[in-house]
């Protein structure tokens, strides 16, 4: 054959096989004699002619060839799925609850875990943190002179950036507004590459000490509380006693860390501009960013932080005890922001990849049983001469439809879903208001469809083409192609169930946990307390002891209220969602006549300030010692409260109280009267976090006032108004910026578990629904195709219970190899949980009996219904029809 | 599938496909020789390729305005790969329906005197 004979062979595949079948031969001879023809001739330009002529003409032919194939196919499987609308309708709805829920998960995956920063370059943005690791510590923030040191003395970084988070109660604009504001350094945007919308963004003046203050406004600030004003550019409010100029506004762009209303410039900042803050290296509050230099690698740059930390500590090391296991590193700003997110959304992904594939095991056992009732009209099609695999392409038509329509549908409810998801994934990372369905989540989808149709497709195909010769033989079951398909079929009833035991285990493990998670004592009594965040007027209250006075006030009166028990301020309480988010603060202290040796790690604690009835007001136990008394007030020797744990660590055979304790190298011993007190553990920082230890100062020494606690008689949240008007009427200027019930702290602590596990339950409820549907189908095709072994079974003298036992017998047979190999799948695969569970090991024996036993059940009930038809067969009947 | 033997509905013909009825017209066809009859006929204006040509003969065919013929000419002549074609009655009824259809097109053409002879500067 030549060569040009070849190549036009080859050309030919572009056609559809049924084309070729039929005029393939006819065109390659066609061809060779327009070859002979032109050689004849002897004109080489002609060839070119005639090939040019063969591809264009065959290029033309095959799309409309294929679309007429297709056109047919459409309609001929719409036909045939019409005839069987129970399938149809249940394999449509198996894939689309597949393929919408890894769509739902992916297009969070995308948007969270995929999508790279919108920023420009933003694989070259760091996040820079120091660290105490031989404390326990790995997010250290940084001080005024640290951030000064790291930005002049780093290598690999183009800019060094700041940022921390405050809130002010802003005038100038109707009622006065609390406002959550940004302090950056006059870098940050250009550090991120941001361009304003209007105005412009800081610059290195507004840095300068002293500089006019001036605002940036984010977006949805600009746009939702000023109405998108498109003079606002130079307007003024009033912050903190000082006006502030707006001078920018910044487009809608995701906000990281946190979103803010405003930003404001380091010099504007009350706390960050005070001297104590520029000149005193441990007063720790900011954050800070980094942008690589071109061509620098994330290793390099954690090598430059690591190494400015060493000469840190070699200058000051008072600053950075050795013991203390200082050190900086840089991290990915994208992995920072989802670091917490990404197990929970992997899991999520894994358990929906799970309940895709026991989908389309389901639907290919569905088609397998329809393709066994289709036997005779294949077979007739293929005596009327249709090609082997012009059926092939139809049966992967109809596959092909029923996957796009589960695939739309699947969109329909992720769509849906994709709320539920975003509140799962607002409590795990900043980025997620920027999921969304976008164009990568919707070629996903389709891929995954397009890939679903395959899966189950050819398992019907294998099917067809395995048995198509056989089909059209009287009576003809197939014995041997009968087998191996009911072997194929008990296969992915099996790896359903398995598919499923996996799931329910990882169910079971995370609702478990999250049951153990409300058990556990939190260490107080949250019923019935009212939290209020207060933000007092800052600039009219400085000077020592100022707060007290106000505070003292407040709490007076909102005790005289009828219905209050109890109430008490302090710096924060238990479960509150920030400490949740943020975690504890750790301290270093120095206990008097304690010396640490030589590389001795120094005691840390959390700390915290509690007015007298604090305690009380929450229901945590006083242990032994007393409590605050209104005397220890600003002027009395400063007092502490430590909780139990801390007694352990410190003090495990010693009465702690009359030990001092100093948080700033002893210079003021004289004035501590040292511990008075110690209180039982409390879970302040989640539920699933075990207590750590705290030290309590008296609110009236700390000037730390951020919370008002009432403990009610009645319901807690109808007091809120009755304290905000009392508040307002001691001082007007305080702004209460979050209300909710310890209570509600409480359940909205334990979100993200419970989330996670009812959108797990939720999967694992579904495979269990199909893997039961699967099974109970697969038993009763069983069934009908042994009418005639049942009923000579039952003539030669089987009962009934025989009959039924057998048929439940062969269910449980299956089910217990499921159950079985889920086992073994889910003792391999729990451990990818561990990190979410509480109290629970990933083997927990508990849960894998109770799966079993439901899974059991569930597949035993489904063989049930099958199992009694079995049971009810007429012998006389059966044999009969034979 | 159920062919439709309603000749307007496959007016107009495609030019294509006129093609093959003409060469078919006068008697059944293998593909190379209605190709080579349509070059010849129409002085090598109308060139078929191979593509081109099945792609019709499969619509033609499954129209039913052509038909394959059990005759063969003897073996000595013949390739076996070869398939012949002859006009169905009913094609011959729609390509005279669609020459008359040309035929009057020309008609209103001629009419309007589309056809002026160019005039004599």
């Amino acid at each position: 054959m030549s060569l040009s004979h070849r190549a036009f062979r080859a050309l030919l595949g572009v056609l559809p096989g049924d084309f070729r079948e039929n005029f393939g031969g006819e065109m390659e001879q066609v061809f060779e004699e327009q070859n002979r023809y032109l050689e004849r001739r002897g004109r080489p330009m002609d060839f070119a002619k005639l090939w040019w002529e063969a591809l264009t003409g065959i290029f033309r032919t095959a799309p409309r060839e294929h679309w007429e194939i297709l056109k047919h196919d459409v309609a001929y499987a719409i036909r045939m799925l019409q005839k069987s609308p129970w399938f149809s309708v249940t394999a449509i709805l198996t894939l689309a609850l597949g393929i919408g829920a890894n769509t739902a998960i992916f297009s969070v995956v995308n948007s969270v875990l995929l999508r790279p920063l919108p920023y420009p370059q933003a694989q070259q943005l760091i996040f820079v943190r120091q660290e105490a690791l031989k404390v326990g510590v790995d997010h250290v923030p940084f001080s005024v002179p640290e951030i000064m040191d790291y930005r002049a003395r780093n290598h690999t970084l183009s800019s060094v950036a700041e940022y921390h988070g405050m809130s002010f109660t802003l005038f100038g604009h109707g009622d006065p507004e609390r406002v959550r504001t940004g302090v950056v350094s006059a870098n940050y945007f250009d550090l991120f590459g941001l361009q304003p919308l209007m105005g412009r963004t800081f610059i290195a003046a507004d840095d300068e000490p002293g500089a006019p203050p001036v605002l940036v406004l984010s977006y949805d600030y600009w746009k939702n509380n000023l109405g998108g004003d498109p003079a606002i550019i130079g307007k003024t409010f009033e912050m903190n006693d000082k006006v502030h100029t707006v001078v920018g506004v910044l487009p809608p762009v995701p906000q990281y860390p946190d979103k803010v209303d405003l930003y404001m410039a380091t010099p504007a900042c009350p706390a960050r501009s005070s001297k104590m803050h520029i000149e005193n290296r441990d007063m720790r509050m900011m954050d800070v960013f980094g942008r690589m230099k071109p061509g620098v690698t994330l290793e390099q740059a954690r090598a430059d932080m690591a190494a400015i930390a060493g000469h840190l500590q070699a200058e000051y090391p008072k600053s950075y005890p050795e013991n203390l296991g200082y050190g900086a590193d840089a991290s990915p700003l994208q992995q920072e922001l989802t670091h917490s997110a990404r197990t929970p959304i992997l899991i999520l992904l894994g358990a929906a990849v799970f309940v895709l594939l026991i989908a389309c095991a389901n639907v290919a056992n569905l088609t397998l049983s329809r393709m066994a009732r289709r036997e005779r009209e294949l077979s007739v099609r293929t005596a009327l001469g249709a090609g082997r695999s012009r059926l092939l392409r139809q049966l992967l038509t109809e596959s092909a439809i029923l996957a796009c329509a589960g695939g739309l549908l699947g969109l329909a409810l992720a769509y849906e879903s994709l709320h539920l998801l975003t509140t799962l994934a607002a409590r795990l990372t900043p980025r997620a208001h920027e999921i969304r369905i976008d164009g990568g989540v919707l070629l996903f989808a389709i891929a995954t469809a397009v890939g679903t149709s395959l899966i189950f497709g050819t398992v019907s195909a294998m099917f067809a083409r395995a048995n198509l010769s056989t089909g059209l033989k009287e009576g003809s079951t197939g014995a041997g192609v009968g087998l191996r398909r009911n072997r194929l079929r008990s296969a992915l009833i099996v790896s359903q169930i398995a598919f499923s035991f996996m799931l329910l285990i990882g169910a079971g493990l995370l609702m478990r946990s999250l049951v153990k998670m409300q058990e556990v004592n939190p260490g107080f009594v949250p019923q019935r307390v009212l939290a209020m965040k207060l933000n007092f007027n800052w600039s009219k209250y400085t000077g020592k002891g100022a707060f007290e006075i106000v505070t003292n006030k407040v709490l007076e009166q909102v005790q005289t209220e009828p219905g209050v028990l109890s109430a008490a301020i302090s710096s924060g309480y238990p479960l509150e969602p920030e400490l949740v988010t943020d975690g504890p603060n750790s301290n270093t202290f120095q206990i008097q006549g304690r010396a640490l040796a030589t590389g001795e790690t120094p005691p840390i604690a959390s700390i915290a300030s509690a007015s007298p009835d604090y305690f009380k007001t929450l229901g945590i136990p006083l242990l032994s010692g007393r409590t605050f008394a209104d005397t220890d007030d600003s002027k009395a020797p400063q007092v502490l409260i430590v909780s139990e744990q801390l007694k352990i660590v410190l003090w495990p055979n010693a009465d702690p109280e009359g030990q001092k304790v100093s948080f700033d190298d002893g210079e003021h011993w004289a004035t501590i009267v040292g511990v008075v007190g110690v209180v039982g553990d409390v879970r302040e920082f989640g539920l699933d976090h075990a207590p750590v230890s705290e030290i309590y100062a008296p609110v009236a020494q700390t000037s730390n006032v951020g919370t008002l606690l009432v403990r009610t008689a009645m319901n807690p949240e109808g007091m809120s108004r009755r304290m905000r008007e009392v508040i307002h009427h001691v001082d007007s200027q305080t702004a209460i910026t979050q209300e909710m019930t310890i209570e509600q702290a409480r359940r909205e602590s334990l979100q993200v578990p419970r989330l996670t596990a009812t959108l797990l339950g939720l999967f694992a409820g579904l495979a269990l629904l199909i893997a039961a549907a699967g099974i109970g189908g697969i038993m009763a095709l069983a069934v009908s195709q042994r009418v005639h072994e049942i009923g000579i079974r039952m003539a030669l003298g089987a009962k009934q219970e025989n009959i039924l036992r057998m048929v439940l017998g062969q269910g449980a047979a299956l089910a217990g190899l499921g159950i079985l190999l889920g086992a073994v799948g889910a003792l391999a695969l729990t451990a990818l949980v561990k990190s979410l569970l509480f109290e629970v090991t990933p083997t927990d024996p508990a849960t894998f009996a109770g799966v079993a036993v439901v899974l059991a059940a569930t597949a035993v009930l489904a063989c049930y219904v099958p199992a009694r038809r079995a049971a009810r067969i007429d012998p006389v009947e059966a044999l009969r029809c034979e | 599938m159920a062919k439709n033997f309603d000749i307007d509905s496959h007016l107009p013909v495609t030019p294509a496909m006129f093609q093959i009825l003409l060469a078919l017209a006068d008697g059944e066809k293998h593909g190379y020789a209605i190709l080579k009859e349509a070059a010849q006929r129409t002085d090598d204006r109308v060139r078929l390729s191979a593509g081109t040509l099945y792609g019709n003969l499969a619509r033609l065919e499954s129209s039913g305005l052509i038909a394959e013929s059990q005759k063969r000419p003897e073996t000595r002549f013949d390739d076996e790969r070869r398939r012949y074609y002859r006009l169905t009655e009913f094609g011959r009824e729609v390509a005279v329906a669609e020459a008359n259809r040309m035929d009057e097109a020309l008609g209103q053409a001629r009419a309007k005197k589309l056809f002026r002879k160019p005039r004599l500067a």
